[in-house]
């Protein structure tokens, strides 16, 4: 009784539930990117030489790129001059060693506990507030198994080895136009290493927060698992209600080593913008996975439901045989929000599988596209392919677009494609309203039926907030 | 009526308008030898406007096929059908690119589109893209790709019942173009263009 009576308040609840402000005291550092800013965030985090060295090389490079304009989107000219590149919350002087419990409170009505007793059971959590990092627990007791979870700072002070090997080894500093800007000022975001034939025996999960206004949130993850050993990591994300556009340009690397197998899971509910399309976060994101040793597998599932701008495409590179992906995607889009996502396959490997299943539901004015390349090299012996992407419309104002590329170089090998658009039927609706189920009730039922296939392949602790999420983001869409 | 319409070598630019209540059917044919960019632009204009695109194209040596179709639905109540079939061999190089367009007040609309290719050598490669750009919501529209090779099932059981493995293959590739043919609608000329294909399939298969 009570979950329903949550989703029907949910339903009629018109605000952006995260949309509040954290009034902590920020120190930031001046607008603008130069080489003079890029050397002070690395001066801030404390960085040795390569990592400067590092970050500067990707500027030189950003600099010289163009924005890419391929998407499906509409996308206001960006000054890049304009944003604040690092804001962190002060920290108290006397108590170093303590989290301010301002931003414990913040988290705490986020939904993500930070104190270990009180957190999901069997769930670590490394929480990123504006440029850094609050805090990750259970750190203690990951690393008796060997697991490394921490911030990035903390994993390029400690484990230097480990991060130069890895990083920017699956996207390059200059992959494209955002990842490089990321390269370049990237703040804070979680590292993640699992040793060798070691299972993770939690959910590990990082929570990113955009707080202050004028920012930019830049952040970087990295996650190797080694040999045979397995890991789940989820990502979640909200930001305040403004009517200015934040960007939020991250990377994240995913490393899989032979038999090693990785379950990644993003609920990404930035704030959208509200009904006539003012404010809501642009989010450009670059994260791709290399499946590197034989029989290695990499599961993505994402549910989207907010930012202004999605441009987002998980990808995987296929390279060890026999290895396998999947990408289980539900995008939803209301209002006036623009959506580009989807995924690559690159099948290098022999015998390597994978699977896509997109689902896009576009509301109000809002525009909807799954974009993904499956590519088939002359060496992907008997590999496989099928991809299934789906499209719903809910009113005659918004738009679904499919964009496959299909590229095949070997005979043995087998892509299929099959994509549908159709709106919910007449009779679907009827059948429910003749039930006493209301409209918005019943559209809200139907749509999760038809992400039902994504939202099962979710953790069991996002799959509820998941459902919650898209009943939220579709409210007022019918009628 | 249908149109046929046997691809020369080089560039085929054809711009369609089908007018309301009128019905538009075509079958490109593609033989073995021809390296072509065949560019269709189909504009349904009118209410009850529906239009029918086939295609077939059998590569075996070193032939450069492009085809793009576009497939604009302007208005509500219009039908659009496109079915594009092809088998790449030898170092041939197949790209396909279709995309349906469904206008804001195109309600109503019936848009589909298949493309289907088979690859019987490592030196050829197959790249297709179907797009799907819709803006009305009260539409039914798809559109599905494959990539594929000859089913090796199939195969076994034509051998179990005495067939050469070179006749099987054949007859696999004349089944697989087979329902682009079949929308010639004049039989003697269907029966040329199957004879000519069948021809071209077998010495494929050697």
């Amino acid at each position: 009784m009570s979950k329903d009576k949550e989703i029907l308040e949910g339903l009629t609840d018109k605000e952006y539930e995260h949309g509040f402000v954290t009034d902590v005291e920020q120190e930031f550092i001046p607008k603008g990117l130069n080489e003079d800013i890029i050397r002070l965030i690395s001066a801030k985090k404390e960085e040795p030489e390569w990592m400067l060295e590092f970050r500067l090389q990707a500027f030189r490079r950003w600099q010289k790129m163009p924005v890419p304009e391929w998407a499906h989107l509409d996308i206001p000219e960006i000054d890049f001059q304009d944003i604040i590149y690092y804001a962190a919350p002060k920290r108290d002087e006397d108590r170093p060693k303590e989290i301010d419990p301002e931003l414990e409170k913040t988290f705490d009505k986020l939904g993500i506990p930070l104190h270990e007793r009180a957190a999901l059971a069997g769930v670590a959590v490394d929480a990123v507030f504006d440029s850094v990092s609050v805090t990750t627990t259970f750190r203690a007791a990951l690393a008796e198994k060997g697991i490394i979870f921490c911030s990035f700072s903390e994993a390029v002070k400690e484990h230097p080895d480990l991060v130069r090997k890895y990083l920017a080894s699956v996207v390059p500093v200059g992959d494209n136009f955002y990842a490089a800007l990321n390269s370049a000022v990237f703040s804070d975001g979680s590292f993640v290493y699992i040793p060798k034939g070691v299972r993770c025996p939690m959910e590990l999960s990082s929570y990113f927060r955009i707080n202050a206004a004028g920012t930019g949130q830049f952040e970087r993850t990295l996650i190797v698992a080694d040999e045979g050993s397995y890991v789940s990591y989820m990502e979640g994300c909200t930001a305040p209600m403004r009517d200015e556009n934040q960007l939020h340009a991250a990377v994240v690397e995913i490393i899989v080593e032979k038999d090693a197998d990785v379950k990644y899971s993003t609920v990404q509910n930035w704030y959208p913008g509200d009904a006539e399309g003012k404010g809501g976060i642009f989010n450009f994101v670059t994260k791709r996975g290399i499946c590197k040793g034989s029989g290695s597998h990499l599961s993505w599932t994402q549910v989207e439901t907010g930012s202004a701008i999605t441009w987002k495409y998980p990808s995987t590179i296929l390279k060890g045989d026999h290895s396998s992906s999947e990408f289980y995607s539900v995008a939803v889009t209301n209002n006036f929000q623009q959506a580009d996502t989807g995924t690559k396959m690159i099948h290098i490997g022999r015998n390597t599988r994978s699977r896509i299943v997109s689902k896009g539901i576009s509301a109000g004015r809002s525009q909807n596209s799954y974009r993904g390349l499956v590519k088939m090299l002359p060496g992907a012996y008997n590999a496989r392919n099928f991809s299934q992407c789906d499209s719903l419309l809910i009113g005659d104002r918004c738009g679904a677009h499919t964009f496959p590329y299909i590229e095949n170089a070997n005979k043995t090998a087998v892509v299929e494609h099959e994509a549908t658009t159709s709106k919910i039927s007449e009779d679907q609706l009827f059948y429910c309203n003749q039930r006493g189920i209301g409209p918005e009730e019943a559209v809200g039922l139907i749509v999760n039926g038809y992400a039902r296939e994504v939202l099962s392949k979710l953790p069991m602790e996002f799959a509820v907030e998941a459902q919650k999420l898209l009943q939220v983001s579709l409210e007022g869409s019918v009628g | 009526m249908t149109e046929v319409i046997i691809v020369s070598d080089g560039l085929l630019e054809r711009k369609i308008d089908v007018q309301a209540g009128q019905r538009t059917d075509l079958v490109l044919l593609v033989y073995p030898g021809v390296s072509c960019e065949v560019k269709m632009d189909v504009r349904l204009l009118g209410e009850g406007a529906e239009a029918n695109l086939y295609g077939v194209y059998v590569c075996g040596g070193s032939e450069k096929v492009r085809i793009s179709v576009e497939m604009h639905h302007d208005v509500h109540h219009c039908n659009s059908r496109q079915l594009f079939k092809g088998i790449a061999g030898g170092t041939s190089k197949v790209d396909f690119y279709g995309k349906i367009i469904v206008a804001q007040d195109a309600q109503k609309t019936e848009a589909y589109q298949e493309n289907h290719n088979l690859l019987l050598s490592d030196e050829a490669k197959v790249d297709t893209k179907p797009q799907l750009e819709i803006y009305a919501d009260d539409v039914k529209c798809s559109h599905g790709a494959t990539i594929g090779s000859l089913n090796e099932e199939e195969q076994f059981y034509m051998r179990s019942r005495g067939i050469t493995l070179e006749d099987a293959k054949v007859l696999q590739m004349i089944s697989f173009i087979a329902p682009v043919l079949e929308n010639i609608q004049d039989e003697s000329e269907r029966e040329l263009v199957s004879t000519r294909f069948e021809d071209a399939i077998r010495k494929l298969s050697k």
